[in-house]
């Protein structure tokens, strides 16, 4: 009932809007926007008419924009981060379809986290995003020279790192599966490689990437905490290009050109990784395995003026192995099919099929006997995505999503045990949603819309529904039957208030509601860690968070200052009891718990984005705490990652034409952990005893790092740069672990252990270009 | 499970890990009572053992509780009084552990009562240990396999207690049949502890109990606890205890058969 009222209420303020926009004669300027020396479309670029302050769009994903205007002379100023302002005057007295081409500016003074324009965080509604360009996290270090985007995103205020060297990530207090990462519209199950310590992400195919904490769109769905979409670069129309580097960990290359001049490319881009031909040196490590790589391909194609489609798949897999004894291998594999669809000057179409795949094997060997587990979740996705330009004042976004799951659970096969061949759930995931971005006057704007998302479980293996842990009864679904149906309304709203040039102020609300569910028995992601859908038990996780934002320009407009407050609050988050082993139960189901959480927090964020000094600092005051029935004894406890402070500081100079200079400071709270509170002896040996849950805390985490870039003069062929850096200078031994034991020396003592992964790490790469 | 957590070790090893002893403030819990009592099928004496916890910083030693009352009953009436032995032992005077059988713990410290009760699980039999062996890092490793058949009922769980010369392995073995329900056992017992290998010519002693679901839960638990995942694996917490009132510790009703292999 509540959602119709959600869906009423919207329908009224867009009436109120059209009946007053209808009334005045307008024409329409549309088209897209493209790199000059690539021709890949820009996304968000701001295109705003001078003479008409209010009037102002920002590119989509596919570089596409529609502005309605009355007739007139006007002056197009065309503007994106890291390219030079265009200014274009044109003659409007009929709708007219114009493509704008943007020449990059100098790479030196490039950028590094930017929002798309030098106002573009003043004007907009949404709140609690970052764009991360590609090309621009180059001088970043990072461990092992290995820029990864993920470990860029870390240094945002609000994401925290799931542990050292780790790619997986938290946001908001939320947990790492609750983060909707998209590859070209594909989620990706598992984001990263080598047990976290990369990301699935190889940089040099990537283009740009968006972090939407928590206030997303009501496109976006199906996560509670985050959506990163994370955009494929189109491939270069006008040249051939070939790109490279060659590093300590890992080498890679990638291609691109046009198929047809101006109007269709490709690009195809591989990563491996031989930390494996280093074992192979060691006498005692040379039957193991441990590798990864990585195939990223795009092309697309321009059929007409109206027409286009784009082709991208990704394919990445991780092999590690001991021996004869023992190997595991993981990966995902997507691909997308999208076709663009110019409807009118005002009515973009893009609809789009997604395939996603993630599975993992596990290879035991014991003597004579073998033992084998996997697991694989497949997804089917369908998308219809509308973009309506209605008028000046009223952009909406509609359209569905049918996504289907195909879930099937850790099985166990082998010549020891029981082959119980556990059959696949299924669920079918369906959305509709529908959102207005509304711009009242060059003051305020408001960004509206719910989703409407639906769960419905379908057949091919039986349900139990427990009630206090005991089956209470069990529903066989047949393999194409369907069973029980979530439905849940998920409105969203931000709004934006420009006080003046320099500062405005935001707030937001938003509902997301998760359908699939992590079980993991470890902190960070691990490769057996398992999918699970709704069923009668677990349902539907749900988050609503508020917040408000403040944004201003700060010492002569040079920086921008952001602050955003929220509070979040979290159900249906499950765990598991104790002593449960999740992964070879015959129904997992019947060791979860339920319970809920909350985070709240405040983000502040100071950001220099042009000239030779870029970089910012980032503060973030934040509590995360869950409340699960049988846990704790049903009181409320710190959440793992609950970092209290959390503090990032990136810094990158120019120093010349050829040396770029670049350093982060990240300073954070340790974990919230448990220590024992007092130890007995049992049969022996000595076990520990606990009080409350994560009541205590890791020693506080802080690392600097530094990187040098060195630039190559450029010849008219070969473009070549090193970049040299070190990890963790002044040696810090973060406490990646910490354990109680007996002292081998005396076992009647306890010692505290504290483990630490990383002390220096240097690493050295090279970059290539021709 | 384990070997993931091993693996990940093994990752970061390679990648220049480091352990230090350091020291922490740590809570202070008060003194909570722990009891460590078990009936078996084989002959009495049982003994219950009674203790306290203590802080982290100090000394690791039994502090028995010696004041306490300690009656172990069954269902046909029996209840026996435990006699006081020394520093926190007590022992049974008459009750019988039979397969099967429901026993019913009560211990009164300062007025305070604590409770558990347990059933002995029908024995499953030990029929043989062999030798089972591996390549692994360029050497030969050696575990021990008890050979026994797992009852078509679901359900079963075994606890191995290993000695090996003597000495303790630390590594609380349990199993259950969740995989291999119904089948011979062909699962190792495998230390997670590098510096207790199985050698050539070690004599290895292996004490095999069929053990309750909550004695599996409380083990399996203090396994999943010491594992060496990001962080320290799972959040650990006291183990799941059918000993109401507040106590730590485990009362378990369970079979022994022991044998002992050597290794060539």
């Amino acid at each position: 009932m509540r959602y119709k009222i959600y869906v009423f209420c919207f329908l009224i303020f867009l009436g109120a809007d059209f009946a007053t926009a209808t009334a005045q004669q307008t024409l329409v300027l549309s088209g897209s926007v493209r790199d000059k020396q690539t021709g890949e479309s820009l996304i968000k670029a701001v295109v705003r008419i001078q003479e008409l302050p209010s009037a102002g769009i920002i590119s989509n994903e596919y570089g596409f924009y529609s502005l309605s205007l009355p007739k007139g002379n006007y002056s197009v100023v065309v503007t994106q981060v890291g390219y030079e302002t265009l200014i274009q005057k044109i003659k409007l007295d009929s709708s007219q379809s114009i493509n704008f081409y943007l020449q990059t500016k100098n790479v030196l003074k490039e950028v590094v986290v930017e929002s798309s324009r030098k106002n573009d965080n003043l004007t907009k509604a949404q709140m609690g995003t970052e764009t991360i360009n590609m090309s621009s996290i180059n001088k970043v270090p990072v461990i092992f020279g290995e820029k990864d985007l993920l470990k860029t995103i870390q240094l945002l205020p609000g994401v925290k790192s799931a542990g050292e060297g780790n790619s997986g990530f938290f946001v908001r207090g939320g947990s790492a599966d609750q983060n909707l990462i998209l590859l070209d519209e594909a989620p990706v199950y598992n984001a990263t490689h080598l047990l976290g310590f990369f990301s699935t992400f190889n940089s040099d195919a990537i283009k740009d990437a968006t972090i939407i904490k928590g206030n997303s769109p009501s496109q976006y769905g199906g996560r509670l905490s985050s959506v990163l979409d994370v955009k494929m670069k189109e491939g270069n129309n006008q040249n051939y290009t070939v790109n490279g580097g060659l590093g300590l960990i890992s080498s890679k290359l990638s291609i691109e050109g046009p198929l047809q001049k101006n109007k269709s490319s490709f690009i195809l881009s591989g990563r491996r990784t031989y930390a494996d031909v280093f074992l192979k040196a060691t006498e005692k490590f040379k039957d193991n395995i441990l590798y990864f790589y990585d195939l990223n391909a795009k092309a697309n194609y321009q059929i007409n003026a109206k027409n286009k489609i784009y082709i991208s798949g990704y394919f990445g897999r991780d092999e590690l192995g001991l021996g004869q004894d023992f190997g595991i291998d993981w990966g995902n594999k997507t691909g997308t099919i999208r076709w663009n669809k110019i409807i009118s000057n005002k009515l973009f179409l893009n609809t789009s099929l997604i395939y996603s795949d993630y599975n993992y094997n596990v290879k035991l060997k014991n003597g004579e006997t073998n033992f084998n587990i996997n697991s694989n979740i497949k997804d089917l996705n369908l998308k219809q995505d509308y973009t309506f330009y209605a008028n000046g004042a009223n952009t909406l976004r509609f359209g569905f999503n049918s996504i289907l799951h195909t879930i099937k659970p850790s099985t166990f096969s082998g010549t020891v045990i029981n082959s119980v061949s556990k059959e696949g759930r299924n669920g079918f995931e369906n959305a509709l949603y529908l959102t207005n971005n509304y711009r009242a006057n060059s003051q305020f704007t408001i960004d509206y819309g719910v989703r409407l998302s639906m769960y419905t479980l379908m057949g091919g293996d039986v349900y139990n529904v427990y009630q206090n842990g005991i089956v209470n009864s069990s529903v066989k679904l047949s393999r194409s039957s369907f069973g029980k149906t979530y439905v849940n309304p998920e409105p969203r709203i931000t709004t934006n208030f420009r006080i003046n040039d320099e500062t405005s102020i935001k707030a937001g609300y938003a509902r997301n509601i998760q359908h699939l569910h992590l079980l993991s028995n470890a902190v960070a992601s691990s490769p057996s860690d398992q999918w699970i859908g709704n069923s009668y038990n677990i349902k539907p996780e749900v988050a609503d968070q508020w917040s408000v934002g403040y944004v201003t320009k700060v010492f002569k407009s040079n920086f921008e200052f952001t602050a955003e407050a929220y509070y979040k609050y979290l159900q249906n988050q499950i765990d598991y009891k104790d002593g449960a082993e999740i992964n070879t139960v015959s129904d997992v189901e019947s060791v979860l718990l339920y319970g809920i959480g909350r985070a709240y927090g405040v983000e502040l964020l100071l950001k220099k984005k042009e000239g030779r000094f870029t970089g910012w600092i980032g503060y973030t005051l934040s509590k995360t705490e869950r409340k699960i029935d049988g846990i704790n004894g049903n009181n409320w406890y710190n959440a793992r990652q609950d970092r209290t402070h959390d503090i990032s500081v990136v810094g990158i100079y120019d120093l010349n034409q050829r040396w770029s200079i670049s350093g982060v400071f990240v300073y954070n709270t340790g974990d919230a952990v448990t220590y024992p509170t007092g130890k007995y002896t049992l049969q022996g040996q000595t076990l520990y005893q606990y009080a409350a849950r994560n009541a205590n805390r890791m020693p506080a985490y802080h690392r600097l790092d530094f990187s040098a870039t060195y630039e190559k003069n450029k010849t008219k062929r070969m473009h070549g740069s090193w970049n040299f850096s070190l990890y963790n200078v002044y040696g810090r031994e973060n406490a990646y672990r910490i354990s109680f034991k007996d002292d081998p020396n005396n076992p009647t003592r306890t010692q505290i252990i504290r483990t630490a992964l990383f002390k220096w790490v240097p690493s050295v790469t090279y970059q290539f270009k021709f | 499970m384990k070997k993931i957590l091993f693996l990940i070790s093994f990752c970061a090893t390679i990648l220049v890990g480091c352990d230090k002893e350091i020291s922490l403030v740590l809570d202070n819990n008060n003194p909570t009572l722990v009891i460590d009592g078990s009936i078996t099928d084989q002959a009495g004496p049982y003994f219950v053992q009674l203790s306290l916890s203590t802080p982290i910083t100090t000394p690791t030693t039994i502090v028995g509780v010696n004041n306490a009352r300690v009656i172990i009953s069954d269902q046909t009436g029996v209840k026996d009084s435990l006699l006081f032995v020394s520093n926190g032992l007590y022992k049974t005077q008459k009750i019988k552990g039979i397969e099967g059988g429901t026993y019913n713990l009560e211990v009164v410290v300062d007025q305070k009562k604590y409770t558990a009760s347990a059933t002995m699980p029908k024995k499953v039999n030990l029929d043989s240990l062999r030798i089972n062996t591996f390549p692994f890092n360029g050497e030969i490793r050696y575990s021990v396999i008890p050979v026994y058949t797992d009852p078509v009922t679901l359900g079963n769980s075994y606890r191995f207690i290993q000695k090996i010369n003597d000495t303790l392995d630390p590594t609380f073995h349990v199993f259950d049949d969740n995989l291999n329900n119904g089948k011979v056992n062909q699962r190792p017992l495998r230390g997670g502890d590098d510096n207790l290998k199985v050698k050539l010519k070690d004599n290895v002693f292996v004490e095999m109990q069929c053990i309750s679901n909550a004695s599996y839960l409380y083990y399996n638990s203090l396994n999943q606890q010491s594992g060496a995942g990001p962080g320290g694996g799972t959040a650990p917490s006291n183990p799941p205890s059918n000993i109401e009132g507040g106590a730590l510790g485990i009362f378990s009703a369970h079979t022994v058969q022991r044998k002992t292999i050597t290794i060539r």
